[in-house]
């Protein structure tokens, strides 16, 4: 694109710049804002560092909330679609939590274990679905997010994350106190059950109306709430707005990659945020295992020798 | 068995700082001191479960990393105290393993022999066709001590074997470990928490504090006022009964 | 001489009615709707469905033998080498050779060659990447799942990424050999598939007898004189070579491994290594060829295998999870 003819008013330029590139941008600053604020709501939630609409099942079932739309109402629109996959989000969603709070051990690593075995389950039910109805196909363009269908009057819905996330920020300390556990909140007056359903609709709403548009890209929510947690402390007010920033600057980057790679082609951008984010996910969590041992040493060097447990 | 100059570090801090000693044939010896004082890690390079980061190691007059895994198996005996089985096992079937040195997993009646004289020694036979996983913790621990009488060793190590025992059970292993020294003529060392078996069973006592050996000596020489509020850091009065010393602190 | 004489006999029992059950099945597969008397049409059903059976049947007893094998290595019944990935990692090795050498290299072309390429690749990067990840972890079997399950995300992203830059050509190829499936096995490799198993199947008896001492602890097995660490290792690699073999055959199959050992735990309640791998290999071989005449012949093609695979061993692993937590 030619930024000097953008200047001398080129209509033809000017077109593709408010119908392809301008979307295409906003696109991706909702997606990585709304993916890793939602992330890091439903961390604080669980009171889980390792929960994400990845980990939790949030987005597998939106996925099968957009295949069901469109098996059962062939004829609906976007809207249509993005409310089942609302719907379905929230109902997969509030079934994790449920299910997590309802067992009594709240092991770190079993916890999102849980979530991803959830997840591949309603995965595997969609996956029957799009067999069954022979959507196979359809369901591979939610199946890998990419940016390269976001035009002018078909992405709008992404903008709906902005007045989530305005919503979050004001209950942030609500979050913030209902992740410090039942008791803590009553104690302080707020009603954890209330706080509870309205942050993961928050979240499970902005993962919907990601999904629906770009498609699914799972690690953001997971690893950007990590690494601003690793410089900044847990407190959700003080890190609401770095999540967002790395999170908006993290997909922007690895839109940039995905798109210079193979250009003149492009990679849809999953891919790249699935290796980039699997790698790190990884590196946070020998940092988080290195961490824990040392704690361990300090308290005797018996207990960690023994690999046979 | 002569240790010499024994080193080991982890990340790069030592908790094992050029320990020398010898271990008397024949005789039961306990290892004692603080958390961290590093028995459990001598006891594991001695019996080569931790690789030792300097010194020697002399198990009779041969060095032991240069011992066959196999035929050290037949001469010396460790258990330690995470014992974790997912298996579906009997106990016969588990002390049955201790043979696995002499024959593999073909047994020979020599060796049949040897395991229903354990399972008699430590008083399994009505369990003996239970599962590991069913027994109490006491039941279990006696199971583990059965193997290694079936493999029928020398010399025998056993870490904390007292661990997660209730006064009950723990006495008895105690005395079932002096059985094992005077009866069946082996060398027993023990690491132990309980400085009381360790004065009343034992006739050699260590005393580890901060990865050094604080003391080394009879029962009677380790267990007095002295040395032992140096190690703990705690008041001790030291009483006679029986002929043994016995120990209260507060 | 034996130990305990009376449930042993018990437990040969159920292997010979396990491997009889299993021969029924296989006739009943190979002359269900076959007319006997037509030696043309006999012959030529034959031809279609020996290879898939022979598959089958070679699939059944790799995946089987490696699901246990790796389960008592690292001491834990809920854990196989696919779930950490181990199958995405031959998928990905496999597109990494067609990618750099091109579809005339003769490791393209002969599909033998190629097998074997794609062999020692596997050997050498799995033994490196999982043998990291067990000493990173401390064998920490909750972190190496979760590391593992992220492994098998990020090695799947990373073949996609690496399809969608190929050239058209190669991916073609590349398509026919790498979407194996119960219903379009890979049968070129099967000879050469059953050799290796055997070979491997032969250089490891000894230690399958290890493995029975193995699964008492690392300290234990130290103390009873195995030489643990070469063990180990020799161990692992058998199982990558399985799961390599098992997945050039018939494609991933994630949680029927999970399933089969399990199953023959539950079923044969022994400790002895033989007779779990014979138990596994047979119950796998039994459930296959089943399900393959279900598919076939009930729901003629209606439901593919693998997604029953998926959700019932999805439900299956999170149950195991939860109850060993509670146990």
């Amino acid at each position: 694109m030619d930024i000097s003819a953008l200047l001398k008013g080129d209509v033809e330029q000017w077109n593709i710049f408010l119908v392809s590139r301008l979307p295409r941008l906003l696109a991706i600053l909702c997606t990585g804002i709304g993916m890793s604020v939602s992330g890091l709501i439903m961390q604080q939630l669980c009171m889980n560092k390792f929960v994400s609409p990845t980990t939790g099942a949030t987005l597998s079932s939106a996925k099968l909330g957009i295949l069901i739309a469109l098996v059962f109402l062939p004829g609906s629109t976007l809207w249509g679609r993005a409310i089942f996959s609302f719907v379905f989000a929230l109902l997969g969603t509030w079934i994790f939590v449920w299910f997590i709070q309802s067992i009594k051990f709240k092991d770190t690593i079993m916890v999102p274990l849980i979530g991803i075995m959830f997840g591949n389950i309603i995965g595997g039910i969609t996956g029957f679905l799009a067999y069954r109805y022979e959507m196979t196909q359809a369901l591979t363009s939610w199946e890998s997010g990419h940016f390269s269908l976001v035009l002018r009057g078909r992405y709008e819905i992404v903008y709906l994350v902005l007045p989530l996330i305005i919503l979050a920020f004001i209950f942030s300390s609500h979050f913030n106190i209902v992740g410090m556990g039942k008791e803590f909140s009553s104690n302080l007056g707020v009603n954890y059950k209330v706080v509870l359903v309205m942050g993961l609709s928050i979240a499970a709403a902005i993962t919907a109306s990601i999904v629906v548009v770009v498609g699914s890209i799972s690690y953001i929510g997971l690893i950007i709430p990590n690494i601003v947690a690793l410089y900044k402390g847990d407190k959700l007010s003080g890190t609401l707005p770095d999540t967002a920033l790395l999170g908006a600057l993290f997909v922007l980057i690895s839109d940039m990659l995905a798109r210079t790679i193979i250009a003149p082609y492009e990679l849809p951008i999953s891919f790249v945020i699935g290796i980039i984010g699997s790698l790190m996910f990884i590196a946070i969590i020998f940092h988080k295992l290195k961490g824990g041992k040392k704690l361990q040493k300090g308290v005797g060097i018996n207990g960690n020798k023994c690999s046979c447990s | 068995m002569t240790i010499e100059r024994l080193k080991k570090k982890y990340d790069g801090k030592s908790v094992v700082k050029d320990i020398s000693f010898e271990i008397p044939k024949g005789k039961i010896i306990s290892l004692i001191g603080p958390n961290g004082a590093g028995k459990s890690t001598v006891m594991g390079m001695i019996s080569r479960l931790i690789a030792k980061d300097g010194g020697n190691i002399k198990f009779e007059d041969k060095d032991l990393a240069k011992w066959k895994s196999k035929e050290l198996a037949k001469r010396l005996a460790i258990l330690t105290q995470h014992n974790n089985v997912q298996m579906k096992l009997t106990v016969r079937e588990l002390v049955a393993f201790g043979r696995f040195p002499y024959s593999g997993s073909h047994l020979t009646a020599e060796d049949l022999e040897m395991i229903d004289k354990a399972i008699e020694y430590m008083e399994l036979k009505e369990y003996e066709n239970r599962f590991i996983d069913e027994l109490s913790g006491g039941q279990r621990q006696r199971a583990y001590i059965a193997m290694v009488i079936a493999q029928d060793t020398e010399y025998v190590l056993l870490d904390e074997p007292t661990n997660n025992l209730d006064i009950y059970h723990s006495t008895n292993m105690m005395k079932m470990v002096r059985r094992l020294c005077d009866e069946l003529g082996k060398t027993v060392v023990l690491v132990l928490h309980e400085l009381n078996y360790a004065a009343f069973h034992s006739d050699y006592i260590c005393a580890f504090k901060d990865g050094k050996i604080a003391k080394f000596g009879t029962v009677e020489e380790v267990i007095t006022k002295e040395v032992l509020s140096e190690i703990y850091n705690v008041e001790f009065e030291i009483m006679k009964i029986a002929g043994k010393p016995l120990t209260i602190y507060y | 001489m034996e130990i305990n004489a009376a449930a042993l006999k018990e437990k040969r029992r159920m292997l010979w009615i396990l491997g009889a059950l299993v021969l029924l099945s296989i006739v009943f597969y190979m002359t269900i709707d076959v007319n006997l008397s037509n030696s043309k049409f006999l012959a030529f059903s034959m031809k279609l469905r020996t290879p898939k059976m022979v598959a089958m049947v070679v699939a059944a007893f790799a995946i089987g033998a490696a699901s246990i094998v790796f389960q008592s290595v690292i001491n834990n019944t809920i854990v196989t080498p696919c779930l950490l990935g181990m199958n995405s990692l031959y998928t990905l090795i496999h597109t990494v050779i067609y990618f750099f050498f091109g579809a005339a290299s003769i490791f393209v072309v002969n599909a033998k060659a190629s097998f074997l390429l794609d062999l020692v690749m596997m050997v050498v990067t799995a033994t490196i990447i999982y043998g990291v990840l067990f000493k990173k972890t401390n064998y920490n079997i909750l972190y190496i799942l979760l590391i593992g399950t992220v492994l098998s995300s990020l090695f799947g992203s990373m073949q996609e990424a690496m399809i969608r830059v190929m050239d058209p050509n190669d991916y073609d190829n590349l398509l026919l050999t790498l979407v194996a499936g119960f219903d379009n096995i890979n049968g070129e490799i099967i000879v050469l598939c059953i050799v290796l198993l055997l070979l491997v199947a032969f250089f490891l008896r000894k230690d399958i007898a290890l493995l029975d001492v193995i699964t008492l602890g690392k300290h234990q097995a130290i103390n009873l004189g195995v030489d643990y660490d070469k063990c180990i290792r020799r161990m692992l690699i058998g199982v990558t070579i399985y799961i390599a073999i098992a997945t050039a055959m018939v494609g991933p199959v994630s949680f029927l491994g999970l399933i089969l050992s399990n199953l023959s735990r539950q079923l044969l309640k022994s400790y002895r290594h033989t007779y779990l791998i014979l138990g596994a290999s047979m119950i796998g071989m039994l459930s296959l060829v089943a399900g393959q005449i279900l598919v076939e012949h009930v729901f003629t093609y209606a439901i593919p295998v693998s997604i029953f695979i998926t959700l019932g061993g999805g439900i299956y692993f999170l149950f195991l999870l939860l109850s060993a937590k509670k146990g």
